[in-house]
């Protein structure tokens, strides 16, 4: 079976990487008798040194999705109060410089996936001079596969001090997950020990044979 | 440590502008005027500036402030697939992955063809929808727009494909279907609930570079 | 907003009296004019907005932060951070509260990542003899006298008097300022002359 591969156009908000532009991208989407409300939610997190574009996105999303204007805005508000409780854990992490909003951004993202305070608090701490976001997510991932969230910390705490820095963290969630999926059956304990044993050599994410896979959480 | 009393009632109200302030007895005039003329003295203005520091900062920030209008990506054609992850269904999984090998194993037609550049992958997008009219994906890539992101079910068998060159990073997500049916991608494999209260969840895409020498992670914006 | 000098001639010959305007100059553009001119590509403006609200922003931040250079750093940072999010700034005609609110902001993160809200012993102006009487002090030892009865006001209280009796605003534009209900502000005003009526009163 050939099928043609097509790409197509994206028109993504460059500017939003500093969050600039919101008024113009919200104008026309979200409905005006919530505008008010966002607006100065956005505004605060303006005001308050916290990444706005996560507001921004949110409103987007509930706009687009038709969500009534009460929940639209409690959405918004519930992600700026996401990112304030990101930003004290990220301050607890890295006391002695100004929290980073990208780490802030990172850290509200993985809360959002369920990933428990204290282990944001320690995985930040490991590489505080990276960019967070991997080791956050393959956390997320494995807690999200019922990994024990300590014994998966460790995990990703032991592949960092091996050399695997960045989207190959990815990988180790990838690869327990796969030790656990494999046929007769592992525990959760096996699957992260035969992981352990692989490290550094843990195999770039590929497409896989069919597996059968269950739907996880990320939540 | 300092004795505080409350001020007279006709003190404050002088002080907020809503009394004239020579209606006040002798005593609480001294009062105002102790405080009034401590305020004065506050209102020195520093000599320093941070003009010059702050315009060479902004200089280098221009071009950032300056794209506020949205930057559109080219429409752009694999020269050689990206592997991803995916999770796949049981029942229909064999006719899909014989479909994807060949997605990311047949060269596309050799015309213009950028790569991904260096903060960019490749995003693919699969979905068993038989019967479905229309395919499409929304997300926090496109700001949640319709009408950037078709997919296709060429072969008629109700599976719907498309890819997109985006950013490396997270990228959450839906598929609409129908034009209507707003539906998580069953092979995301990470899932968040939206936070609207519904109990509805996003689809959570994680692109990697395209360059595998590259570890950094293009964090959310 | 027009500036002239009226000048009002009475020349014998002429049978009217006739009143010459003459403009100072081109009038200054409007908070919502330069944000436009910004926002649309002239990072050069923002000067504009720099030189209009710079002394009062850090003027605004020393009062908070007891420290001259402190200030200039927090003032210099919240500058910044305006320009970046200036199309974020909805209602330019308001500009003016949301820079003080974004001052604001960072005067209490450099609070949050001190020890202590006072000013250290060696950076504080000595102290004039308590047994001389205000009027015999200089200016300058009052206004040293002031300022430590100022620091020495909890962050929220201190950052109350000075919008309101310092930066002269409205309770209604402290408001948008600090986010903060009128009465809540009101109350933390009323508080805080109590205590620098009393502390001023010791000092002296």
């Amino acid at each position: 079976m050939r099928v043609a591969l097509v790409l197509v156009l994206i028109a993504a908000p460059l500017a939003a990487q500093n969050g600039g532009g919101a008024a113009s991208r919200l104008a026309g989407r979200v409905p005006p008798a919530a505008l008010p409300a966002i607006d100065s939610l956005i505004a605060a997190a303006v005001a308050e040194s916290l990444p706005s574009e996560p507001l921004v996105q949110k409103a987007l999303e509930g706009s687009a999705k038709g969500v009534p204007t009460d929940r639209l805005v409690n959405g918004v508000r519930r992600s700026l109060l996401q990112l304030r409780e990101a930003r004290i854990i990220v301050g607890r992490a890295m006391p002695d410089q100004p929290a980073p909003e990208a780490h802030v951004a990172a850290v509200s993202a993985a809360l959002a996936r369920g990933l428990g305070p204290a282990i944001v608090e320690r995985l930040l701490t490991v590489a505080p001079n990276e960019p967070p976001g991997p080791v956050l997510h393959a956390a997320a991932d494995l807690v999200a596969h019922r990994f024990n969230p300590d014994s998966a910390a460790d995990l990703l705490v032991e592949a960092h001090n091996k050399g695997l820095h960045g989207m190959r963290l990815l990988d180790v969630a990838v690869a327990a997950d796969h030790e656990l999926q494999r046929a007769g059956g592992r525990t959760h304990a096996d699957a992260l020990a035969r992981v352990r044993a692989l490290l550094p050599n843990v195999p770039t994410a590929e497409v896989p044979a069919a597996v059968t896979r269950r739907r996880t959480k990320g939540s | 440590m300092m004795a505080m009393s409350p001020i007279d009632p006709r003190l404050q109200e002088a002080l907020d502008g809503e009394r004239d302030p020579g209606t006040l007895p002798m005593d609480l005039r001294e009062a105002y005027a102790r405080l009034m003329g401590a305020a004065n003295l506050l209102q020195t203005l520093p000599a320093v500036s941070v003009a010059a520091r702050v315009m060479a900062e902004i200089h280098d920030l221009k071009p950032e402030v300056q794209s506020v209008r949205p930057a559109r990506r080219l429409m752009r054609w694999l020269a050689r697939p990206r592997a991803v992850t995916l999770r796949l269904r049981p029942a229909w999984t064999l006719a899909l992955v014989a479909g994807l090998a060949a997605i990311l194993l047949i060269p596309t037609q050799p015309t213009n063809r950028p790569s991904p550049g260096a903060h960019e992958g490749i995003a693919q997008f699969v979905g068993h929808f038989p019967g479905a009219r229309s395919v499409e994906v929304v997300g926090s890539f496109n700001d949640w727009s319709r009408g950037s992101l078709h997919l296709r079910d060429e072969h008629h068998d109700g599976i719907w494909h498309g890819a997109a060159v985006l950013p490396a990073g997270p990228h959450e997500y839906m598929f609409i279907v129908d034009g209507e049916r707003w539906v998580p991608d069953p092979l995301a494999g990470r899932y968040v609930d939206d936070g609207f209260g519904a109990g509805r969840e996003n689809s959570l895409l994680i692109v990697r570079p395209a360059q595998a020498s590259l570890d950094e992670d293009a964090t959310p914006r | 907003m027009r500036r002239a000098k009226p000048l009002q001639i009475r020349d014998e010959a002429l049978p009217l009296r006739v009143t010459l305007m003459v403009n100072d100059g081109p009038p200054a553009p409007t908070d919502v004019e330069v944000v436009a001119r910004v926002l649309g590509g002239d990072g050069e403006a923002f000067g504009i907005l720099i030189r209009r609200y710079e002394p009062g922003l850090l003027r605004f931040a020393t009062r908070m932060l007891g420290n001259p250079d402190a200030a200039a750093d927090a003032v210099a940072e919240s500058l910044v951070r305006a320009y970046r999010h200036l199309a974020q700034c909805r209602d330019p005609a308001r500009l003016r509260s949301w820079l003080y609110r974004i001052t604001g902001n960072r005067c209490r993160s450099h609070l949050a990542r001190r020890r202590t809200n006072d000013i250290s012993l060696s950076e504080a102006p000595p102290l004039a003899d308590a047994s001389d009487s205000w009027a015999v002090l200089e200016r300058g030892e009052q206004v040293a006298l002031v300022e430590r009865a100022l620091n020495a006001l909890p962050a929220e209280k201190r950052e109350a008097f000075v919008l309101k009796h310092v930066e002269g605003m409205s309770y209604e534009e402290m408001a948008a300022v600090t986010g903060a209900r009128i009465p809540t502000l009101k109350m933390r005003v009323h508080r805080a002359r109590e205590a620098l009526l009393a502390a001023l009163e010791e000092l002296v």
